[in-house]
């Protein structure tokens, strides 16, 4: 019985595999960083209805909401070189981590940039026309009136983004990055005794996708503040409404890793 | 002084609007009717460039603008001269009363921030709206959220204050509370259009009605004319239809 269930190897893991969070932190704050800006800049075209344009953002979000995070992270991984050394761009010596970054911050980017564009979408025309009325020229319109409410509208399916990227750092390991998933392995393998390695590793995630939930949570509430009703019968029926729908909206998502992009009605 | 003239509008192959001229004093209110369909929201959208106008020449004041050769430019110079309240109100959902009312003060007019809170404070205690100065629009009623859009359109002290139709998406006991804040301030001598279908309140408050159908002023005159002795055959059915359908109602 040398390799038998002991959860002491469980807290032993776990501060090893944490000396690793600071890999799987930069992955997550770089692909979402790069996705935010890139996914910006994809979702214009569509917005603004720029003829071209549109069709290759149109092309660029279905190949990275259609084809497998792995497939992607293989592609560029081996591929990107390739394409460079046609240009004489030698890219051998990059560390495996930033294509890692470059190929989870273009598929975000797919994602943000649908969101951007439902979000956008889903503010009511007639109060960009009173915007208007009011004077203001289309840009000050735009960041006015119109990106606060997309926000407001955009974070519970960003706060489902930015955990399902989380999650999907894992992959990472698959090119030999040493983030957790990575570094699970290895421990597992020393010590023989994977069920406690994983189990672990599944309780950091855990707790990180929680706290991750909980956070966006607090910024959905503040953002959207003016949707409530405030000290009346109706407030306190409209708080335990929101509340239920958040809990479905959390255990929806840990099961099912849901990135669909939800319809908004006008 | 308003003055449009020959003012055209088509979508598509559609002309909704075939041609209208219409003038408006200063401090005049002009109530304009019409069935539905006949172009008066296009007409009041045209006036602000909401809709661009295939054709004809706007004046507001001292500004004037021909729509063959207008530029961005001219468009907002025209806008900043007239303000609109809207059907279905419009106000900007994340915004308080206040932060409505101000908005186009602050990020328009470059009013500074206190200057235009204590003048937005003024104007929404004007249209009864003092207590709500921090709600949010879906904490108000029907009749508070457009008496905010009143409150946003005065605020910009515009040449000219558009009504589209301001009390139809209201309930009837709402209606009521709208109707006498637009009174009250037409007695302050501000310009006005006003699309609407209360014909009670165009008899009263208008010193100046136009009946639209079709895409062109049918007829035109002061309310006891227009309303009392119609010339136009369509004038007179409009008016009979709408006056028996009123009464029936009550
Ligand atoms: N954006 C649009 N596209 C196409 N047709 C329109 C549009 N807006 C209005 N119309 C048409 O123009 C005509 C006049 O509409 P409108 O100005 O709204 O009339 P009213 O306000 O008098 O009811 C109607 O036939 C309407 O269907
Ligand atoms: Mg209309």
């Amino acid at each position: 019985m040398e390799y038998g269930f002991d959860i002491n190897y469980v807290f032993d893991f776990i501060p090893k595999l944490l000396s690793t969070l600071n890999i799987t932190l930069l992955i997550v704050a770089g692909a979402i960083g790069l996705g935010l800006i890139i996914g910006f800049l994809v979702a214009l075209p569509r917005l603004y209805n720029v003829p071209v344009l549109r069709n290759v953002s149109m092309v660029y979000v279905s190949f990275f909401r259609g084809t497998p995070i792995l497939i992607q992270l293989f592609l560029f991984y081996y591929g990107l070189p390739e394409i460079l050394k046609l240009v004489s761009v030698d890219i051998s010596k990059v560390p495996v981590i930033y294509f890692v970054i470059l190929t989870f911050g273009l598929n975000v980017a797919a994602y943000v940039s649908e969101t951007i564009r439902a979000a956008v979408q889903a503010v009511n025309r007639g109060q960009v026309e009173a915007a208007y009325a009011v004077g203001m020229t289309g840009y000050q319109a735009f960041t006015r009136i119109v990106l606060p409410q997309a926000v407001a509208i955009a974070i519970p399916v960003f706060a489902n983004l930015v955990i399902a990227m989380l999650k999907d750092t894992s992959l990472a390991f698959t090119l030999g990055v040493m983030e957790m998933t990575g570094k699970a392995q290895t421990l597992g393998s020393l010590s023989q005794h994977f069920i406690e390695t994983y189990i672990a590793l599944a309780l950091i995630y855990l707790v990180m996708s929680i706290a991750l939930e909980r956070l966006m949570l607090a910024a959905e509430r503040r953002l959207s503040r003016h949707l409530r009703r405030d000290s009346n019968e109706k407030n306190r029926f409209f708080t335990r409404k929101r509340k239920r729908l958040t809990l479905g909206r959390l255990t929806g998502e840990l099961k099912l890793d849901n990135k669909e992009v939800p319809r908004y009605e006008a | 002084m308003i003055k449009l003239s020959g003012i055209r509008k088509s979508f598509g192959r559609h002309e909704v609007l075939q041609g209208i001229d219409l003038t408006v004093n200063k401090g005049e209110v002009v109530a304009i009717l019409g069935p539905s369909g006949s172009g008066k929201t296009t007409l009041l959208r045209c006036i602000n460039y909401l809709e661009k106008p295939s054709d004809g020449e706007i004046r507001i004041g001292d500004f004037s603008l021909d729509v063959r050769h207008a530029g961005k430019k001219d468009i907002y110079a025209l806008r900043q001269r007239s303000a609109m309240v809207f059907q279905q109100y419009n106000l900007f959902s994340h915004k308080t009363a206040l932060e409505n009312v101000i908005e186009g003060l602050i990020v328009v007019k470059k009013v500074g921030k206190e200057e235009a809170r204590k003048r937005g404070i003024e104007l929404l205690e004007k249209v009864g709206l003092g207590a709500k100065l921090d709600a949010y629009p879906s904490q108000l009623s029907g009749g508070q959220q457009q008496r905010v859009g009143i409150a946003r359109a005065l605020a910009l002290e515009p040449e000219v204050i558009l009504f589209d139709e301001p009390t139809s998406a209201l309930d009837p006991e709402l209606v009521g509370e709208v109707l006498a804040v637009i009174r009250r301030i037409a007695k302050e001598g501000i310009t006005m259009i006003i699309v609407t279908h209360e014909m009670g309140f165009a008899q009263d408050v208008a010193n100046h009605v136009v009946f639209m159908d079709g895409g062109v002023i049918v007829e035109e005159g002061d309310p006891a004319e227009l309303f009392g002795n119609p010339k136009e055959e369509r004038t007179k059915q409009f008016l009979k239809r709408f006056t028996s359908e009123y009464s029936y109602s009550i």
